[in-house]
């Protein structure tokens, strides 16, 4: 019994990791404390997963534990960081000779989400997730009208950030 | 178009993670040791109750109760202890049962409130500690000032009153510095978001 739902609980994690990375990268600015992170989440969703009932997709239950746990269980590493930036190391490895115009974007919008707050950026993640409105409030336990609101003024800042 | 759907269809389109976590990877993280807040913050709510009971034992309790039977506070002593952990047992429940209803599967406002509950707890008991202990201090001190007048003299007992509430003071004063500086430190980035909720919620 534990070993089919731990066998499935890989797979399932597997399968969907690329979210916590995105999360990672969002709320970590160095390898250290995105993989740091990345380990926090994995216990968490481990932890946590015989009480996914699958009334959900795994991978929406993922993003409400991922989310939590970056912006309420984590805490910054105490070890020594290096001050580089992560991003931009994980894109050179990534980048052919040249950059086309959507990885300058991508460099740029996630430069630009790290300026804004834990909460904001948890409001843009879900957005550019493309997560609706009713998923976003039920997450982060506001209201939808008041998700909206904040989400509205989160764009506004990102947007400023990005083309002041 | 509006400036964020371009970022946006850049984002749908980044590539996918280059360190990939195999299996194996992922199975080893799930069953390392958790270093969350919530977990901190019970092992060191743990230790505040333990120290605080731990403390009694570095004291000459013979010798204390001796002392306490001739100012005749036995009997207050007896109901006081027995009190002192009817109060202790309720914290300790209490913090139990307020940590275990800590889940990351409830939304983030929800989550964040209890874990701020927890804490609040053990801040209740260490007030409680300290309240107890500025009581009974100030209790033995007027029943001993009031049995030994003659031998202390009439001066001597506003300074003695004197020294006495200024060292309480300081004392409760340095504990109360430890506490925000603990918690603080160790709270600081959720309180900060859980009021970035919770305004949002009256505000609008």
């Amino acid at each position: 019994m534990q070993k089919d739902l731990e066998r499935k609980f890989l797979l399932d994690f597997e399968a969907n990791q690329n979210i916590v990375h995105k999360i990672c990268r969002i709320y970590t600015t160095n390898k250290d404390a995105h993989n740091d992170l990345f380990q926090e989440i994995t216990i968490q969703v481990w932890k946590n997963y015989l009480k996914f009932r699958g009334d959900s997709k795994f991978s929406t239950w993922m993003y409400r534990v991922a989310l939590n746990t970056a912006i309420s269980l984590y805490r910054k590493s105490t070890r020594k960081v290096k001050t580089q930036d992560f991003s931009a190391i994980a894109y050179k490895i990534e980048s052919t000779p040249y950059e086309d115009t959507e990885e300058i974007q991508l460099k740029a919008l996630y430069a630009a989400i790290h300026r804004l707050n834990d909460i904001e950026k948890a409001l843009i993640f879900l957005y550019l997730e493309d997560k609706p409105y009713k998923e976003i409030s039920e997450t982060l336990g506001i209201t939808n009208v008041n998700a909206r609101v904040k989400m509205n003024r989160a764009k506004e800042k990102l947007k400023n950030i990005l083309n002041p | 178009m509006d400036l964020l759907d371009n970022y946006k269809k850049a984002w749908k389109n980044q590539p996918e993670e280059v360190s990939k976590r195999s299996t194996i990877e992922i199975y080893k993280l799930a069953h390392s040791r958790s270093a969350s807040i919530v977990k901190w913050i019970f092992i060191i709510g743990i230790l505040e109750f333990v120290i605080f009971n731990a403390l009694s034992f570095f004291m000459d309790i013979d010798k204390a109760n001796e002392k306490l039977n001739t100012l005749g506070l036995e009997r207050f002593i007896f109901y006081f202890n027995f009190i002192y952990y009817v109060v202790l047992a309720y914290f300790l429940i209490l913090f139990y049962l307020n940590y275990k209803r800590i889940s990351v599967i409830d939304n983030t406002r929800v989550l964040m409130k209890k874990i701020l509950v927890t804490r609040k707890t053990v801040k209740r008991y260490v007030i409680f500690n300290l309240a107890i202990t500025a009581l009974i201090v100030i209790i033995v001190t007027i029943t001993t000032l009031q049995n030994e007048f003659d031998v202390v003299g009439g001066t001597n007992i506003i300074l003695i009153t004197v020294i006495l509430i200024a060292l309480l003071g300081l004392t409760l004063g340095i504990m109360w510095l430890f506490y925000q500086l603990l918690y603080g430190f160790l709270l600081k980035k959720l309180n900060t978001n859980y009021k970035e909720l919770s305004k949002l919620n009256t505000n609008n």
